[in-house]
Order: structure tokens, then sequence, then C-alpha cells
């Protein structure tokens, strides 16, 4: 699906081998309204908006999920291991509170 | 479009930071896990945003080094330089209004100087000089030098409701003091010239240097003054020439509290 | 047994398709919505086992935090991630926020290591928890202070 939303996934280090474990880093550029805050002009609660899951996958199959939840700063930045077993494709899909449905993908190429 | 250099070693000078007190210091640990935070900076994917804003609606890194008269490899020394007086402009500028120059060129809209788009775009230019030394000329020509001279009175001098200049929380002989729990730095020592624009992680956005001073004048009740003026863009060109004092290096997205 | 080696020979051997959203994670959140406290939160994530604590689990979080709105943490569980033996959820908590969870976070063996990393929110200061979950159904946990400095220009 299409993007709406910016956000980087990074690969730590950017060149390893087929048995590594890397980092997979996933920075997203999103509010992470609590639905505690003023709108300070106009006196209004802002309502929640946050991201509320998410899941990365290896060439369609998840190897890691996450609830998320309010309380995580905003811009969020996720990070996790993987074990590299093949080339490959890295899917982000993450969803939030609104119902807002985004997804992001890079492409794993291990040297040997 | 060229890819965005990082900075390969964030230097927050620890010596830099003499703190008044222990309970205020940043213990090594926890410097290094702010350092490690710069690896991954949201601000990083405001910088690429620029970077496509540009390309798309100005034609990119080729359109600005053929506005500015070079060739796109002098490119990242050349921005390095800035601000700069630009003589088809008539005016010492900084990289956001070179951008509006170009729209303006260009018979395109101009984006606000305070903008988040502006920012972006400003962050993504004054990126392609990461790891250049600072190397602003302030003995370019008269019109710099008049800059310099003019940033300088505008740093020292006091005004506003309590007579304070930005001086009083920022000199040499100031530094390490602390104020609202906040340690005071030497502007040169941390960069303020090489670092902005940068992420400010209690606005959680991209900011830049201009724009920091205007919330930092806002909080010392000195009366702000435009993104762009004369004065600005002057205070702009002192703190740079602090940098280059400092040997630093331009490594943009900056990370600030 | 029986179960994984049904699932080994679907999905191969190289990815183990693990249950990645305990589903009794999911049904008490409709009930408690986003308030829990840390004792209560506890409660639900280990079923109300409980959770000892460990030194298997590091847990870096600075000291003193410049701001509340960005708190960078980071877990590390020393744990094997095989089949028979992995870490099977991290969450990471706050002890005095009023919604005490921060994430949930569901690995599998093909993530190689038991490691999260995020930056939380602090509304003050407080201990940072890293509860953890290990494939045999055992629950680990450490926490941390971290002081909030409230104050600084603008």
């Amino acid at each position: 699906m299409a993007e709406k939303r910016k956000s980087m996934i990074k690969f730590k280090p950017k060149k390893f081998k087929v048995g590594d474990v890397i980092k997979v880093d996933f920075i997203v550029i999103h509010p992470m309204d609590t639905g505690t805050k003023k709108n300070k002009k106009t006196g209004e609660v802002i309502p929640s908006k946050y991201i509320d899951n998410i899941t990365f996958s290896f060439d369609g199959k998840p190897f890691t999920s996450m609830k998320v939840w309010e309380t995580v700063s905003t811009n969020p930045y996720f990070s996790v291991n993987f074990k590299v077993p093949a080339k490959g494709k890295i899917t982000v899909d993450y969803t939030d509170n609104t119902g807002e449905k985004n997804s992001k993908s890079k492409k794993l190429k291990p040297k040997g | 479009m060229k890819k965005i250099l990082l900075p390969l070693a964030f230097v927050l000078a620890s010596s830099s930071i003499s703190l008044a007190g222990d309970q205020f210091a940043m213990s090594d640990k926890d410097r290094a896990m702010y350092k490690e935070m710069l690896e991954n900076n949201p601000a990083e994917i405001y910088v690429e945003d620029g970077g496509e804003i540009l390309e798309n609606e100005l034609g990119g890194d080729e359109a600005l080094a053929k506005f500015l008269g070079l060739k796109e490899s002098e490119l990242p020394k050349y921005i390095a330089g800035f601000p700069r007086y630009i003589k088809k402009l008539g005016a010492v500028v900084a990289i956001d209004q070179v951008i509006q120059a170009m729209q303006v060129n260009q018979g395109k809209k101009k984006t606000k100087l305070k903008s988040a788009k502006m920012f972006s775009m400003l962050a993504y230019v004054k990126s392609l000089a990461n790891d250049e030394n600072v190397n602003i000329d302030i003995k370019a020509d008269k019109y710099i030098k008049a800059s310099y001279a003019l940033g300088k009175v505008n740093f020292m001098t006091p005004r506003g409701g309590r007579g304070l200049s930005c001086n009083s929380c920022h000199s040499a002989d100031i530094v390490g003091g602390v104020l609202r729990t906040q340690p005071l730095p030497d502007l040169g020592v941390v960069g303020t010239g090489t670092t902005w624009p940068a992420y400010r992680m209690t606005k959680s956005s991209l900011r830049t240097l201009q724009r920091r001073f205007q919330g930092c004048m806002k909080n010392a009740l000195l009366k702000v003054i435009p993104i762009g003026s004369k004065e600005m863009v002057a205070l702009e060109v002192y703190v740079t020439q602090l940098a280059k004092e400092h040997k630093q290096k331009i490594a943009i997205p900056g990370l600030k509290r | 047994m029986k179960r994984r080696n049904f699932i080994k020979s679907v999905f191969g051997a190289s990815v183990v398709a693990v249950t990645l959203t305990p589903v009794s994670i999911m049904a008490e959140d409709k009930k408690a919505g986003n308030k829990l406290s840390y004792a209560e939160a506890e409660k639900v994530i280990t079923g109300g086992k409980g959770a000892k604590d460990s030194d298997k689990i590091k847990l870096t979080v600075p000291e003193i935090a410049e701001n509340g709105a960005v708190v960078p943490v980071k877990v590390m569980v020393d744990n094997p991630m095989e089949e028979a033996n992995y870490v099977k959820a991290i969450h990471v908590l706050a002890s005095k926020n009023g919604n005490s969870r921060c994430a949930d976070v569901m690995l599998s063996p093909l993530n190689g290591k038991g490691y999260f990393a995020t930056r939380i929110k602090l509304g003050g200061t407080q201990d940072v928890v890293a509860l953890v979950e290990l494939s045999n159904g055992t629950f680990i946990k450490t926490a941390k202070s971290v002081k909030v400095t409230i104050g600084g220009c603008g």
C-alpha cells in the first residue's frame, strides 16, 4: 500500500553477510498525541493519535510484532535485531489508533 | 540527488560543559546514549524530504549550483561558508534566503522563511556540506565585514525588559553556570553555527538556528527580531565565526534538547 | 510438540511461526484502557504470575534525562534465541506514568538477539522497567531510575 507517512528503515551495519545479526531501525514521523494536551490557541483537547501496532516481516513472514502505547515519544524510533537468513525484503506495517494504516519496505542485500 | 552525508562523529566536547554542580553533570554513559541518538535522528527524514522538495520544485542540486554560479562538486565547500555576501542578491544572506531567491528567479511562489517547508529545504542544502570545516570568511568583502560587526554588537548589547544580551548568558566567563537546571554552553565550542538545523526534542520538530534564537530572545524578554532580517543574519554570521574559531565541522541534522 | 512440528512443515525449518500477539494482552486492553498502574500492568502481562528480578536483562537509560519527552531506552537480554529457548517478549514500562505501559515487543528466534530500543515519554522522575517473557513461560524484570529535569530555556 502507498505510504502516507514519512519514515525510514535503517540497517546497521550497512554491510553484512547471511547469518549476521544486524540491527533494524525504524523511525517514523508521527505525532503520538496522548489525548491529554490542549491546543494552545483554541483551548480544545487534541484527540489522541498514536501508533498502536507494528509488524516487522521478512518476505511477507512476520518475525516481530509490537503493541505500542501513547507513552512512546513523538516521531518514534523502534529498533530490533534480525538474523539475516537470505537476500529479501523487510517490511514494516504499522497502524494507529485512528485506523490509519501504513507500510514501509526496504530490500535486504547481504554480501556473500 | 546527493545522498545525505551523515556526520561520522558528533563531538559533544565534554570539556566545554564545566558544570556548577554535580547534580547537573552529564555522565559519560548518558552522553554516549544521547550521542547514539544522532544515528536515529527523526530530523533525517525532514532533511530527505527537503531534498525531494528542492528536486521536484526547483531542480535540485543542479539548479542550486547553477544559481550560485558553481559546479555541483563545488557545492559542499561553498555551502560550508554561509552566511555569505551574494552579489546578485545585493546582501549578506543565509541559505534559506538563497532558496527563496531561486523560487523568485523561477517565477515560483516564495516559501515563508519561518515555515516547516523552508526549514526542511534549508536543512537539506546545509547537509550537502556535512563533514566540511565551516569556512565562513568574515574578511571576504566589506559587506560580510559589516555583517560580522553588526552581529557582534547585537550579541553584546543588552536590551529588553531584563537588560540582557546574548553575552549575558553565553559569554566565555559565564559558561559553566547553570540556568533553569540547564548548563549554559559556549556557543563556539558546541558548534551552534554548524549543528543547526537540528531536531529539538522538547519541540519534537526540526528547528533552525535563527528560529532558536527567536525562542531564546522571547524567553529573555528581548524583542524578537525577524528571520532573514539584517540583524538576525548578522547574529548567525557572528555565531558561525565562533564555530570556525573552534574548528567545527558541519553536522546536519543536529539533535538538541 | 506436535503443533511445532506442524508449523515447521508448513513454513519450513528456517522460519518458525510463533504466536506474536498474545491474545491475553489484547483482551485485557479493552477492559482496562490506557490507565494501568505498574502493578496492574505487571499483573496483566504476567497473568498474575509476577516477575523475578534478573541481571540477565541489561537495561540502558540515562541517569538524568535531558527532557521528559524523548528518553532513550535500550533493553538487551542475555538469553539464547533458539526455537527451544528464546526471549518471547520485552515489555517496557514506566512506574509512575498515568499509563505505565510504553511498548510490548513480541520477538521470535529470527531476531537473533533479545534486543529492543525505543524512546519514551516520562512524566517525571521514575523507574523505567524492562519486563521480559521467556519462551518457557517465566517472567523476569529489571528497573532503573531516571531523573527527569524540568527546566531549561524555552
